[in-house]
This record gives structure tokens, C-alpha cells and sequence, in this order.
């Protein structure tokens, strides 16, 4: 199952604690900890009490903290303090966030916080060592992340290996040898090692990275990576089985941790797929054959060592030291493969079946969707396939491409897919749906039917994590309301508490827009979003910000169909040019690229003083990983409510789930997800506190109580009475005093004592006291 | 200037919302209010000026005004325009007071480009006729950072190293277009030496705190009309010298004033030098300064001797800036509780109120904030000790 993992393994940090040179010591609830700073925040300090708590009692906790106060360093130095004073109790801390800028955020935290630590990087990185000792590889391109798995694994498959000892004329990876022979007995020395680093290591050594990292992970005291490696199954059986049990699993930035599952669980089938399929089939059966001639005796052996069942598999799981992997529930291991499929002819021929079938579906005219249970009855109906040997589909693909030894797996992504759902289809009856579309909503006459496999239960995914680790925390600075984590993920903690940004000078401005200077609503309501009167309000008001909020201003819109929409109707009224008199205007597209191109051309107009105007869609790529700090993003206008596209099926289905399963209903969870991509959005301008800027939330449906109620609290508490469903006027002439006042001069003077604490200020009576209001338990 | 300003009708101003301005902070930390640390600031400042520094006493300033589509906001009565270029007058007559052996210049910007309204001149009286006539003038289009800056540079460059150069921007657009990159004009900025610094009137914009921070020169977004006078007012006083500027010895003439009495049959009346670079009809007068060196006749002063370029200033000018080398020391702040003694101030005889008092380091009375901060920008000296100089 090599095949993704380089495409997501990103960053693994390894430290040893020693040689701290840290400046603040504190003492949280009779820990220890030492913090790298002068000052600490009030906000810190009651977060680090929380995360104690947590920690002490050995369970889960969901934490919601704002950007820019420095959630991550908090948690390294507790974390790191509580490591060290309880070896035994905790062993390792696991800190996973979700893109790569933000991991190497977390690292330069890390660096900064530690003097002496260990390894590793960019597994893209790594493999290109592995190939400068293979002269005819050495160009490959890097791009190809799934090209390059192939190709490694044609190096250093055991059956290569083996083939080496026999015949040394067949090329071996002289990284990987020189690495099993010696990395694995000697120490990789205390430090802290990121991509670039580990890559130097282990050219020095000789040693391939890539291994020595997956090795190092056992004995890492920290490990940054990406969410996948825990949650998607596929890579986590590679990468994290390992891990043990008394580590501490972060998931940072967490607020779409339950779409991250639900990915990494999902399979989408199209025509396509299925073409590939079919050659892959047959490649495979070509193979067979040559095989059978030459060596028929390496099929009989398959043939028997399936007989005896995985066993293998099932020693190492009742110690309890694995991480259960969801494609392979319990009561597979217990069995051997069924005889169905023992034999490679046969296991051709059953996937031929299985494709055919598939095939057969997709050639449908109206949406159908089915449970897994009724796909699986049709199925036995049509062509006689029973469930079970559908469920080992994967395992015995995986199985015979190692018998035929095919070692460029590259080619083979399109049968893997459909050997994963096959098992997947057939092992959870429950949380999953098939819905099969025959052509896409917006383009009714086009014919490209697929096949959702989609999951719609993050907690499948989660919960051998929950389950294997003792303490798992989940933080971000957006997961208001709180208390809808734990029940779509159905877990428990001991923690849930929500912290407020303590500030010196209040640097948010929360402003709810709901009419226009004619008074006419503004909302993007279904019903009301064509209104000319509505697209002309939104105008104005973007109109007569650009002309007060200086250097940038990000708008968000609901979606880019809406937003190409009112862009339009903008350009014909004649809005765009006035607006471009004030500011220049960017557009993200779908194309990232282009994109990309965009927002910097519109830092550059930040930077040098033209100002400019970005329109982008909540959801989108700027929405979700790009901050805005200081000048880049002086005003946040959310025009509408962000919902999800409702009429989507996977959508709906997924509503009635939550609805039947979690008694969630649709209402309220449509509203939290919009809410919290709409908080995403508008925090996306500060993160800090002597950074400000205005947060425009321009629906009169943001001021009714269950949508307010649904943001963070750290912007709720700034949204006063006063500012619900402002005209246009009022919210130019608020804005305007804002960003005057915040344009005085504001020094790290004014922060002390207030919302910055000295330790001196930090251990007075009413400082502790105003600090216990800071968190709010949900 | 010591009226009000105008007052618009209710429903011609903005939106306001009168009742926060008197919301109490019942937390008293949470919200630390943006006055507070202005009031902060304020004394600041008085700390700062104190020391013994050098200061740049013999300033060339150029101030930009801009006069682009924004000035035409209503946000100060009756629009920018009209309220900056009246605060301008003010600031002009200020400045020659303070400063009598420097020299001002005016710069305007719209439409994207920049142009000289007057030129580096000691003169208040030319510069304040030039604002005057300003008024008028209409506001159209983006103003040009880039070309202002430049055509104000080009003109200080050649001045003289012990001169401090200045240049003062009053910015209320929130844009600028310029030609080129203005980044590059910053650095040669910093190359001359040249102190550049920024009121706003709208908002703080990055490219005027790069500017701003990287000459040296202060950069501040104004409240209201008081505030603006004020920070207008904080440029009134000379900077500080840069320790790397030059000193050198000035020659500076102190002409006599020569009265003729026009009984004398000798005198004949003549014009004034100065006449020659004024549009106006020259006029015959029988007295005025002679320059030393020439004899050229000048019926103002401070001026630059038009034929032999000597700086012809009167000696109660160079007395006037006499102050600022030699200011008064800041008095010491003690909160209220811990203060003991009689319970008025020493110079408006009012009860001490506030959170803390002022005690004068010499002759141990006491003041509060207003009078602190009263004698210190504008007596320049403290009154008891100067009753008890008398009275001994």
C-alpha cells in the first residue's frame, strides 16, 4: 500500500528534551513549564490549565482558542513539560495539522522552542536521494508522486532483494541496503529534523530517508504530520500502527476534521476508472499466464499460504499494539480467504464479474441510491457474488501482485480503487450510501455517470483513534458550537472549553449588515439572491468600504456560480468601475494557478499603498488556508450565508444520517456548517493582537439568534446590540471610526498587564481570577 | 481660528452614535480605551522633548497637501479641503514663530500628479495668500505619492547638510498611483536624509508606515479636527538633529531697521528687494532693513538676501527658539492616594481630581494634568518658580 503515502506524508519532527533555554517559567497547577517568551497571554496560561486537566484525567478534549494567540506554542510547552515530568504517563506527543504551511508553522514553533532535536521531511524529498544511486532514474519528475512510489518499489521490493542475492546485475536501491543493514541499530542523533534535514542526513549516511523516518517515528519524542497518516486507513496501517498507546494525538485547525474522514473513507467511481480497470484486468491476466508457463510453482505457493490465512497479521493485532485498521475489520483476520477466489484465474475472472457489473450500473438514466446492504443483495442477484470474497478483495489484489511480482504498481491505482471499495462495501453495512448519478446537475445533457461510495460517518474513521490513544485533543480556532464535535464524532471528553482573546484595545469589529441604504434586505436567500435591488446593495456597500477600509479588503461569496453572478451585474450597472477607483479588484478562480497569480498581485497593491479588492468563495482555497495579516486584509465582507450546496445528494443523505443516527437535525447542522466556514472567513483577517480589521457580515439572516449564537465566541463577544442589522450608512460611519481609532499608535506598553502578562503579574490574586473567566466549558 | 468650527445640521452629518462616547468601562481593563492611551501619549511626549538634544533648528520643510476626490468628504466641517487648508494657515504662522530661521514650502497632488503651490520660502505671508487662494480649488482624481515626494526631493537634496530636510504629508486618500515603485524612492529618501512624515486623515495605509518608518518621521491618523490641529501642532516644534548631520558655522546678517523720516529731503523712497519674485505691484517705502553685506533693502524679516544670499534674521527671532534648547524639565507624577498636602493647584487653584498630580522638581508645588501639560507646551517655564525668582 505504498502508493499515496509520498503524496502525503509531509513532516515528522523528532526531539529529545535537553539544553532548554526558555525564559518564563511557569507553574500550572503543579507542573512545571517552561515557556520560550518574556510575556504569556492570560489566554495561554487558562488554556494550559485546560489541557492539564485533560491530560490528567487521560481523555479526549476539544479546545477552541482564536488564531493568532498562540494556541500552538501552548501546546508544545505543556505537552513537552508533561512529558518530561511524567515519562511513563505520556510518551510522545503526535501533532497533526492539516496543509503544509501549517506544518511548517508548527516547526519554526518548534525551533524556536527547542535547542537540540531530531528528523525528517518531504517523503518527495526523500525519494530523490533514492534515486540519484539509479542513474537512469535520477530526472524523474517529482511531480508524479504515485510514478515515484512505483519506481522505489521496483528497487526495493523484498522479492527484488531477493532476486539481488541471486543475481547481482538486478538493480537494488544502495540507499535502502545500506539502510537495513546498519540504520536500524544505530541512534539517529537528539535534534530536531525537518524534510531538508533528514534528506542531509541521510546522504551522509547513505541511508534512505524515507525509511529512516519511518523507523524514527517509533523513537520520536514529537511527530508533525498531516492528518492523513492518522485518519485515512490506507497510510495510517503504514505510517502510524506503531505509535503507542500513551501518546497524545493534536489535531490542529481541526474545524473540518469531519470532512477529512469522511474523504479519506469515500470512493468516487467514474467511466473512466472503470476503463483503466479493465485494462489493468487484463494486463494482469497476461501476466498470469506467462507466469504459469515459467513458474508455476510460485502461483501454487500463493495459493497455499492462502490457505493458511492471515495469519500473520492476526499475532500482531492481539498484542494491542496496532492501530485497527478500518478496511480490515476484526473478523477478517480470523478467516482464511475464501476458496472463491483462492486460485489467480479466478480472482481475475471474479474482478471481471465485479467490473462488468459496475459497468452496468453506471449505465443507468436516473439517480439511484441504495445501502450497502441492498448494492450488496443486487449484486448476488445479477452475478452471483457473495459478500465475502468481495471483502477480500484488497487483500488478496494486494496479495497477487506480489506473487506476479509486478513492481511498477503505478499503473495499477484504478483496480486498487475498486478492490478498496469492494471491501469497503461489503464490510460496513451501516454509515455508508451508494448513490449513483448519471449525469452531473448542472450539465443535464452531458452523459458522466459516477459512483459515490460515501461515507457518512466521520466517527468510523476517527475511532480507532479515540479508541488507541489516551488523550486526544482537537482544537482550532473555530469550533463554536462546541458541542457538535463530540456527537458527530461520537466520542467523549473531559474537556470542552472555549477561550476568549483578552485584548488590550478591542481589534475586531464585528458588524452584522442587514439592508440596504434604500432598506431593502440584503440576504442571499434563495428566493431573493437574483433581486436587482439585493445585487445593487451588495455593490454599494462593497463600493463604499473600498473607499474608507484602506490597503485590502477580502470579499467571500457563497459560491463561484454566485459570485460570476453578481460580478456580472456589478459590471453592467457600472459598480466595478466605480469601485475600481478606489481599489483594484482580484478574483480567485478554480484554476489554482491562476489564483495563486492573484493573490499576489493583490499583496503587491496591498504593499504598495494602490490597495486592492479580493473576491473569493467561502470553501475555496483562500478561504481556507491563506491569512490575511495586517494590511493584506483590513476588512472582511461575507456576503450571504455560506450553506453547503443542499440539493446534493451525498449531501442529503448524509443530513438524513445525522438526523436518524445522531439526532442532529438537518436545520442545525446546515447552520453550523455554514457558520463555521462564514467564522473561517471573516478570521481569517486577524491573527494577532495588534493586528485589526473590520468582519462584514452582510445577511440580515446573520442576526437571528441561532446563527450569531453559532460563531466563536471571541467574535460573539464583541458583537453588541448596537451592530445587528446595520444599513449601509451606519456601517460606513462605524467602520470609519474603527480604523481610526485603531490607526493610533498602539505599543507593547499598552498590552502589559492587560492582555499581556509578565510572571511577576501573571501569579497576582485578581489576575488568576479574571483568568478562570477566560475559558467557558461548554 | 479660535472658533468653532461651523457646525452642520443634524441630518447633514453622519451617523453617529453619541451614547457610546459616555459608556462607562466598568471592567477598567478589558477595554482600555483608545483615549486613555492617548492621554498616555500625550505626556509622553513631554518626557521626550526633555534632555539636552540637538535639534535641528534651521528646517527646510516641504508640506504635501492632498488635494484629491477624497479631500471633498464631509467629515470635517465643511469638507477636508477647506478644514486642512485653514489648519495649514495656522500651522504656517505657528511655524515662522517657532522656527523664524527656516523655511517652508508647499506641495499640492490630484489627478495623479504633483505641483508646486509655493516655493521653499521663509515668508509667511506668501504662503499663507497661496493657501488662501487654494480654497477654491477643485478636488479631482487619485494623488500621487510618488510624484509629490519626488518633486518635494528634488528641491531638498541640494540643500545644505546642517539643515534639517523635512517633508510633511497631509493624506487623506487611502490610494495612491504612482509612476514607479515607490520602495525605491524610500530608500533614496533615506539616502538624503530626508524625514518624511504622514498625517492621515482617513486611515493608517502601509505604504505611509514604510515611508514614515523607514525616514524617520512620525505617522498618525487623526480622530477629529482637534486631534488634527494637534498633531499638526507637534510638527511646529524642531526635530531632533540626526547625530550624523553636519555642524557648521552660518552667517547670518542682522540688518538695522532704518527709519527715514520724509521730512529728510535725502530720502528718497525705493523698492523693496522682495518685490521680485512677488506677482504683485512693487511698492515705494522710505524705511526698511539694509543687508549689511549689500545694502539690499527688505521690508520684512526673516529673509534670504535676494543679491548676496545672507540670512538676514532679527536677533528676538533666534531668542524666540530659545526654548526648545532649553526646556523646561517634566514634572514629577505621583497617583493621588499617596500624595499628601493641600489639595489645589498651584496655578488654576482647582481641586486635584485626577488620578495623579504633578509636582514642579524645583520648587516642590504641585499642578494638575491640564496645567502640567499647559505649562509645558506653551509657558515653557513654571510660574511659581519664576514668582519665587522675583520675590527673592
Amino acid at each position: 500500500m505504498i502508493p499515496k503515502l509520498c503524496y502525503f506524508l509531509k513532516l515528522l519532527v523528532f526531539i529529545i528534551l535537553n539544553n532548554l533555554i526558555l525564559k518564563l517559567k511557569l507553574n500550572i497547577d503543579g507542573l512545571l513549564v517552561y515557556f520560550p517568551y518574556d510575556y504569556i497571554y492570560p489566554e495561554q496560561y487558562s488554556y494550559m490549565l485546560e489541557l492539564k486537566r485533560t491530560l490528567d484525567a487521560k481523555g479526549h478534549g476539544v479546545l477552541e482558542m482564536p488564531s493568532g494567540t498562540g494556541k500552538t506554542i501552548s501546546l508544545l510547552s505543556l505537552i513537552v513539560a508533561y512529558q518530561k515530568a511524567y515519562p511513563l504517563e505520556v510518551t510522545k506527543l503526535v501533532y497533526c495539522s492539516r496543509t503544509v504551511p501549517e506544518i511548517e508553522k508548527v516547526f519554526n514553533i518548534i525551533y524556536i522552542f527547542i535547542t537540540h532535536c531530531i528528523i525528517n521531511s518531504y517523503f518527495k524529498i526523500a525519494f530523490q536521494i533514492h534515486f540519484s544511486s539509479v542513474k537512469y532514474l535520477s530526472f524523474l519528475a517529482l511531480r508524479f508522486g504515485k510514478e515515484v512510489d512505483g519506481k522505489c518499489h521496483s528497487l526495493t521490493a523484498s522479492y527484488i532483494r531477493a532476486q539481488h542475492h541471486s543475481n547481482p546485475s538486478q538493480p537494488v536501491c544502495q540507499f535502502y541496503e545500506e539502510f537495513d543493514a546498519v540504520g536500524r541499530q544505530v541512534p539517529i542523533p537528539p535534534g530536531i529534523y525537518n524534510l531538508d534535514d533528514l534528506k542531509d542526513f541521510g546522504r551522509r549516511k547513505g541511508w534512505c530517508p524515507y525509511f529512516l523516518a519511518r523507523y524514527a517515528i517509533l523513537h520520536a519524542n514529537i511527530v508533525v504530520y498531516s492528518y492523513h497518516y492518522l485518519l485515512d486507513p490506507k497510510i495510517a496501517d503504514l505510517v502510524s500502527k506503531e505509535l503507542a498507546k500513551k501518546s497524545v494525538v493534536v489535531f490542529d485547525e481541526a474545524h473540518n476534521i469531519d470532512n477529512v474522514c469522511i474523504d479519506s473513507m469515500s470512493v468516487n467511481i467514474t467511466r473512466r476508472t472503470l476503463d483503466r480497470c479493465q485494462t489493468n484486468v487484463e494486463t494482469l491476466q497476461n501476466t498470469i499466464s506467462r507466469i504459469k508457463e515459467t513458474d508455476a510453482a510460485k502461483l501454487r505457493e500463493e495459493y497455499s499460504r492462502l490457505v493458511e490465512g492471515l495469519k500473520e497479521a492476526n499475532v500482531a493485532r492481539e498484542t494491542d499494539m496496532y492501530l485497527s485498521n478500518p478496511v480490515l475489520p476484526d473478523e477478517i483476520l480470523q478467516e482464511a480467504v475464501p476458496g472463491s477466489i483462492r486460485t489467480a484465474e479466478h480472482f481475475v475472472g471474479f474482478m471481471k464479474r465485479f467490473l462488468e457489473y459496475l459497468k452496468a450500473r453506471l449505465r443507468i438514466h436516473h439517480v439511484v441510491q441504495e445501502s450497502a446492504p441492498q448494492f450488496l443483495k443486487d449484486i448476488y442477484e445479477k452475478v452471483c457474488i457473495d459478500r465475502k470474497p468481495l471483502r477480500f478483495c484488497a487483500e488478496r489484489l494486494r496479495s497477487l501482485l506480489r506473487t506476479l511480482e509486478i513492481a511498477d504498481i503505478a499503473d495499477f491505482s484504478a483496480i486498487t480503487l475498486i478492490s478498496h471499495f469492494a471491501t469497503l462495501v461489503s464490510t460496513y453495512s451501516k454509515g455508508f450510501t451508494i448513490i449513483i448519478e448519471p449525469f452531473e446537475d448542472r450539465t443535464p445533457t452531458i452523459a458522466n455517470p459516477v459512483l459515490h461510495f460515501s461515507c457518512m460517518d466521520p466517527s468510523i474513521a476517527i475511532k480507532p483513534v479515540f479508541g488507541r490513544f489516551q488523550s486526544v485533543i482537537i482544537t482550532s480556532g473555530t469550533l463554536s458550537p462546541l458541542d457538535i464535535y463530540p456527537r458527530i464524532l461520537d466520542f467523549r471528553p473531559v474537556t470542552v472549553a472555549s477561550f476568549t482573546m483578552t485584548l488590550a484595545r478591542t481589534c475586531l469589529c464585528p458588524l452584522i449588515v442587514g439592508r440596504g441604504n434604500d432598506q431593502v434586505a440584503m440576504t442571499s436567500k434563495f428566493e431573493t439572491r437574483e433581486d436587482f435591488a439585493v445585487i445593487r446593495n451588495y455593490g454599494n456597500l462593497l463600493l463604499e468600504m473600498s473607499a474608507i477600509v484602506p490597503d485590502g479588503i477580502v470579499a467571500f461569496f457563497t459560491s463561484y456560480i454566485y459570485m460570476e453572478n453578481i460580478v456580472a451585474s456589478w459590471y453592467e450597472q457600472g459598480i466595478l468601475e466605480n469601485i475600481q477607483r478606489n481599489k483594484l479588484i482580484f478574483i480567485e478562480t478554480q484554476d489554482a494557478a491562476e489564483t495563486s497569480m492573484a493573490l499576489e498581485k493583490y499583496q503587491e497593491a496591498c504593499e504598495n499603498g494602490r490597495g486592492a479588492i479580493l473576491l473569493s468563495v467561502a470553501r475555496g482555497k483562500v478561504s481556507e488556508g491563506i491569512d490575511f495579516v495586517h494590511h493584506y486584509g483590513r476588512a472582511v465582507i461575507m456576503f450571504g450565508v455560506p450553506y453547503v450546496y443542499t440539493q446534493s445528494r451525498i449531501l442529503k443523505a448524509r443530513l438524513e444520517y445525522l438526523r436518524d443516527q445522531f439526532q442532529i437535525r438537518e436545520n442545525d447542522f446546515l447552520t453550523f456548517d455554514a457558520m463555521r466556514h462564514a467564522a473561517q472567513c471573516v478570521g481569517r483577517a486577524i491573527r494577532g493582537k495588534t493586528d485589526y480589521g473590520l468582519m462584514i457580515f452582510a445577511d440580515k439572516r446573520y442576526a437571528r439568534a441561532d446563527k450569531r449564537g453559532k460563531l466563536p465566541r471571541w467574535i460573539q463577544e464583541h458583537l453588541t446590540d448596537g451592530s445587528l442589522n446595520l444599513t449601509i450608512d451606519e456601517t460606513v460611519q462605524l467602520g470609519k471610526h474603527f480604523l481610526r481609532q485603531m490607526a493610533q499608535p498602539f505599543r507593547q506598553e499598552d498590552q502589559l498587564g492587560l492582555s499581556l502578562l509578565t510572571l511577576e503579574q501573571l501569579q497576582s490574586e485578581d489576575m488568576l481570577q479574571k483568568i478562570a473567566q477566560i475559558a467557558q466549558q461548554a | 481660528m479660535d472658533e468653532e468650527p461651523e457646525r452642520a445640521k443634524r441630518w447633514e452629518g453622519g451617523y453617529e452614535r453619541t451614547w457610546e462616547v459616555l459608556k462607562e468601562d466598568e471592567s477598567g481593563s478589558l477595554k482600555a480605551t483608545v483615549e486613555d492611551i492617548l492621554f498616555q501619549a500625550k505626556r509622553k511626549r513631554v518626557f521626550e522633548s526633555h534632555g539636552q538634544v540637538r535639534l535641528g533648528m534651521m528646517r527646510h520643510l516641504f508640506v504635501i497637501i492632498d488635494s484629491s476626490r477624497s479631500m471633498e468628504d464631509h467629515d470635517l466641517k465643511p469638507n477636508r479641503l477647506t478644514s486642512t487648508l485653514k489648519l495649514m494657515e495656522y500651522f504656517v504662522e505657528e511655524y515662522f514663530d517657532q522656527n523664524p530661521i527656516s523655511q517652508i514650502g508647499i506641495i499640492t497632488t490630484k489627478n495623479k500628479r504633483a505641483e508646486k503651490l509655493t516655493d521653499l520660502a521663509g515668508n509667511p505671508k506668501k504662503h499663507t495668500a497661496a493657501l488662501k487662494k487654494a480654497v477654491d480649488s477643485t478636488c479631482v482624481g487619485e494623488p500621487s505619492l510618488y510624484n509629490s515626494l519626488n518633486l518635494a526631493m528634488q528641491t531638498l537634496k541640494h540643500m545644505p547638510a546642517h539643515t534639517s530636510k523635512e517633508i510633511l504629508v497631509v493624506f487623506s486618500s487611502l490610494t495612491t498611483c504612482d509612476p514607479a515603485n515607490i520602495y525605491e524612492l524610500i530608500k533614496a529618501l533615506n539616502g538624503l536624509k530626508i524625514r518624511v512624515s504622514v498625517i492621515g486623515l482617513s486611515a493608517e495605509v502601509r505604504v505611509c508606515t514604510i515611508l514614515t518608518r523607514e525616514t524617520g518621521g512620525s505617522y498618525n491618523v487623526i480622530l477629529d479636527e482637534s486631534h488634527f490641529k494637534e498633531l499638526l501642532m507637534l510638527h511646529v516644534k524642531p526635530p531632533p538633529a540626526s547625530s550624523s548631520s553636519e555642524c557648521s558655522l552660518i552667517r547670518m546678517g542682522f540688518p538695522q531697521h532704518v527709519i527715514a523720516s520724509m521730512s529728510d529731503q535725502d530720502a528718497k523712497p525705493s523698492f523693496s528687494m522682495s518685490h521680485l519674485d512677488s506677482a504683485g505691484e512693487p511698492e515705494l517705502t522710505l524705511g526698511g532693513y539694509y543687508c549689511p553685506q549689500c545694502r539690499a533693502k527688505y521690508t520684512e524679516l526673516p529673509v534670504e538676501c535676494k543679491v548676496c544670499g545672507l540670512t538676514l534674521v532679527s536677533a528676538p527671532h533666534l531668542a524666540r527658539s530659545f526654548h526648545h534648547l532649553f526646556p523646561l524639565e517634566a514634572f514629577q507624577e505621583t497617583p493621588l492616594e499617596s500624595y499628601e498636602g493641600e489639595r489645589f493647584c498651584e496655578a488654576c487653584q482647582g481641586e486635584l481630581k485626577d488620578k495623579s498630580v504633578f509636582t514642579c522638581l524645583a520648587c516642590k508645588k504641585v499642578f494638575c494634568v491640564e496645567c502640567d501639560l499647559f505649562i509645558h507646551d506653551t509657558l515653557h517655564c513654571c510660574p511659581s518658580c519664576m514668582q519665587t525668582d522675583r520675590t527673592s
